[in-house]
């Protein structure tokens, strides 16, 4: 366990997802002669770019798709994967930010709405193991729901780390070799000021009036619901 | 807010119940494995998927199973089955070859990727597999019901097909072997199809034939083995010819083409490039396998025969060639009389069975048929008077008389001494509680005369100020009565 130090300027590290296991999460929206492929999962960037065009072969074959998502499918999965690449070189610093991440997802009848504290610092973080406990405890029937829940989540971090290492060039830039430590100390706007919040007249437990907005919301929709809201998404799409 | 949502995954309480594929003619000889529990699977909680798990005689990664008995719990019978190989599957553990296979997990190189979460994936895959396993389960709809990386469950939901635990179906096999079968016949364009085509079909029991049948160019009947070794065919029909299915498949040798390859053995001894030439339509390779499939060929095998072909009469006519053109082979005819004596038909049908049963059973068929010769044997002998042979048998059987009470009264005995120990618990119990009643009839004893001392004391106090007061006023009950005047004098005497 890391002391509680409010001084949070750490050496920058290497770009990384600021969760245990270095996962990306890849979202897939094809359209080939009006048949629609929607798809998000979480792929490991480690695995050997092979890895990429059999998955595709086999996604294409199993869901019985015209053979000409294959390519697509290899070539949008392989953009986002090089897009995280061009980030892994560059330092990120590592604040100690806790920070809301929030899902507001459907999944075939299941819609999710939840809000939640997450540590960014925390590089020992399981986003897996949080939408499977979280599955688990709400009873959520369709195993659907889960994978879409771990890869809003990582769709958030990664969005996070993505800013830090872009502000963490602007200042460089901007100060031109000056080590400016105390912008850093500022926490961003969405993130909690941890003093104010754990310091010594703070509280940890939040309060009652509050706690409304961080109750987790599962809705079972009916298929007239679901038929609606998928028409009215495609009409947006349009 | 939270509602309780549906259960999901379909329900395989609909599906017919399929019978499980036939055995296939290997021996009986593999011991039933007892079914696992069933799986709990809290999306399907109306079904039950029946499971067994099989074992085979062989070990082979290709072997075909035999399917055990399948305890049909539910509507749904459906017996799933995985091979041999993978036998050592089990819901509650991780085996040494899932470590082997898939270091990943187990080698604490990733946090998250952890023993218990490659027991999640496998427990899920596996899980929605059984409920529909009639279906193949593909790889996305499995990983869309799972988190994690999809490489990962790519690699444990590949591991898992290899090994037949998932997407296996094991009539899938031999099918496919007689379907390629099937498929060559067709090219090669035999007109003998029907006789040769894979699934045979015996025209007596319309049974399908299994590894051999029998054939004769009589009457053009095919025979399964049941029927020709129970005589189910009309009289007058012999020379039966032994087909075998698996693999005779294409032509038989007729026999020029036998007689071709003797002579060329003989002459070539084993160069079988020339003695496929010499035969002219054979390859080598064929030539080998025709030669050890023939009577003699086991000389250079082993003593048990097996696999005999064309029955003793066609052994006897090459037999007889074999003598006949060469006639230095009088070993080997030696070897070969005491079975291909046709003019013996108990011997010959003996010979039959024997061939088509194949070599263990026919060595315990024939211990059991000595050892019942020979209790025939003792009978007689019994009546020839022969004593000590009678005295030996009695001396054995009082012998295993006296074991057998003996064992009855250690049983006795061991019964007897569990109900005392028994009883002496109990015994033990009851001292305690009456010790313990004992103490609360003091304690209660104690407690009543403390009561009483205290009513005597109040009941004292109560009478000293009476008498102080006007009369003395005696309750002989000795119930304690208060009233306010006593309190105030109580109250004054305190003070």
């Amino acid at each position: 366990m890391r002391s509680l130090t409010l001084w949070s300027s750490k050496a920058p590290i290497k770009f990384r997802m600021p969760t245990a296991e270095n996962l990306i999460p890849i979202r897939l929206d094809i359209e080939v002669d009006g048949q629609r492929y929607k798809d998000a999962f979480v792929w490991n960037p480690d695995d050997p770019d092979s890895e990429v065009i059999n998955f595709a072969k086999r996604t294409v074959k199993d869901l019985k798709l015209p053979p000409t998502f294959v390519t697509q499918i290899v070539q949008s999965v392989q953009a986002q994967l090089a897009e995280f690449r061009s980030f892994e070189g560059q330092d990120m610093h590592v604040k100690e930010k806790i920070v809301p991440l929030k899902i507001d997802l459907r999944v075939n009848n299941t819609v999710v709405r939840d809000q939640f504290l997450w540590d960014v610092s925390n590089f020992e973080s399981d986003p897996e193991e949080f939408a499977r406990t979280l599955c688990k405890d709400l009873n959520i029937g369709d195993p659907e729901v889960g994978p879409a829940i771990a890869v809003a989540i990582r769709e958030q971090l990664y969005e996070i780390a993505t800013q830090s290492v872009s502000s963490l060039r602007e200042a460089r830039a901007g100060k031109k070799g000056r080590r400016g430590a105390d912008t850093f100390n500022r926490p961003g706007n969405s993130a909690l000021d941890l003093v104010k919040y754990f310091g010594s007249k703070g509280s940890v437990i939040r309060k009652r009036k509050d706690w409304y907005l961080y109750e987790p919301i599962v809705d079972i929709l009916s298929n007239e619901e679901v038929g609606a809201l998928d028409a009215r998404e495609e009409l947006n799409a349009r | 807010m939270a509602t309780p949502p549906p259960p999901t995954g379909t329900l395989a309480s609909a599906a017919p119940a399929t019978p499980p594929p036939p055995p296939t003619g290997t021996l009986a000889s593999a011991a039933p494995a007892p079914p696992p529990p069933p799986p709990q699977s809290p999306h399907t909680p109306s079904t039950s998927a029946v499971k067994s798990e099989v074992h085979a005689a062989e070990a082979a990664a290709d072997s075909t199973p035999i399917v055990a008995a399948a305890a049909a719990a539910a509507a749904v019978s459906y017996t799933i089955t995985i091979p041999s190989c993978s036998g050592w599957f089990s819901w509650d553990e991780i085996h040494e070859t899932e470590r082997r296979l898939l270091p990943e997990f187990f080698d604490g190189r990733f946090s998250s990727r952890n023993p218990s979460v490659y027991k999640y994936y496998r427990d899920s895959i596996i899980r929605q597999f059984r409920a529909q396993p009639w279906r193949k389960l593909t790889f996305t709809e499995a990983r869309r019901g799972l988190i994690g990386d999809v490489g990962s469950v790519r690699r444990v939901f590949d591991f898992l097909e290899e090994w037949g635990l998932i997407n296996y179906t094991p009539s899938a096999k031999p099918k496919e072997r007689r379907e390629a079968a099937a498929a060559k016949e067709e090219e090669e364009g035999e007109t003998a199809e029907r006789k040769e085509g894979p699934k045979r079909l015996c025209t007596n029991c319309r049974s399908v034939c299994g590894l051999t049948c029998f054939t004769t160019d009589k009457a053009d009947i095919i025979l399964c083995s049941r029927c020709y070794v129970r005589g189910n065919y009309r009289p007058g029909l012999s020379n039966f010819k032994r087909v075998d299915n698996m693999e005779e498949l294409k032509t038989e040798w007729t026999d020029k083409e036998n007689l071709h390859l003797l002579e060329a053995i003989v002459q070539y001894g084993e160069e079988w490039k020339k003695v496929s030439e010499h035969v002219g339509s054979r390859s080598a390779k064929d030539c080998v396998v025709r030669f050890i499939k023939l009577p003699f060929g086991e000389q250079f095998l082993r003593p048990i025969e097996d696999g005999e072909d064309n029955g003793p009469n066609g052994s006897y006519r090459s037999n007889d060639e074999v003598a006949a053109e060469h006639g230095g082979e009088s070993l080997k005819r030696r070897r070969l009389t005491p079975l291909a004596d046709a003019s013996n038909p108990i011997m010959a049908q003996v010979a039959f069975l024997s061939g088509i049963a194949g070599s263990d059973l026919a060595e315990a068929s024939a211990r059991a048929a000595i050892s019942a010769l020979h209790k025939v044997h003792i009978e007689k002998s019994k009546f020839t008077n022969d004593i000590k042979v009678e005295a030996l048998l009695e001396e054995a059987a009082a012998k295993a008389q006296s074991q057998l009470e003996e064992e009855q009264q250690d049983v006795e005995k061991s019964l007897s001494d569990i109900v005392e120990v028994q009883m002496k618990e109990i015994q033990d119990k009851i001292v305690h509680f009456e010790a313990l009643e004992s103490l609360l009839e003091k304690e209660w004893r104690q407690l009543r005369y403390m009561k009483d001392s205290l009513f005597n004391d109040q009941l004292a106090i109560l009478q000293h100020q009476n008498r102080a007061k006007f009369t003395a006023i005696e309750d002989r009950t000795g119930n304690k009565f208060r009233t306010t005047s006593d309190v105030n004098i109580v109250e004054k005497q305190a003070n």
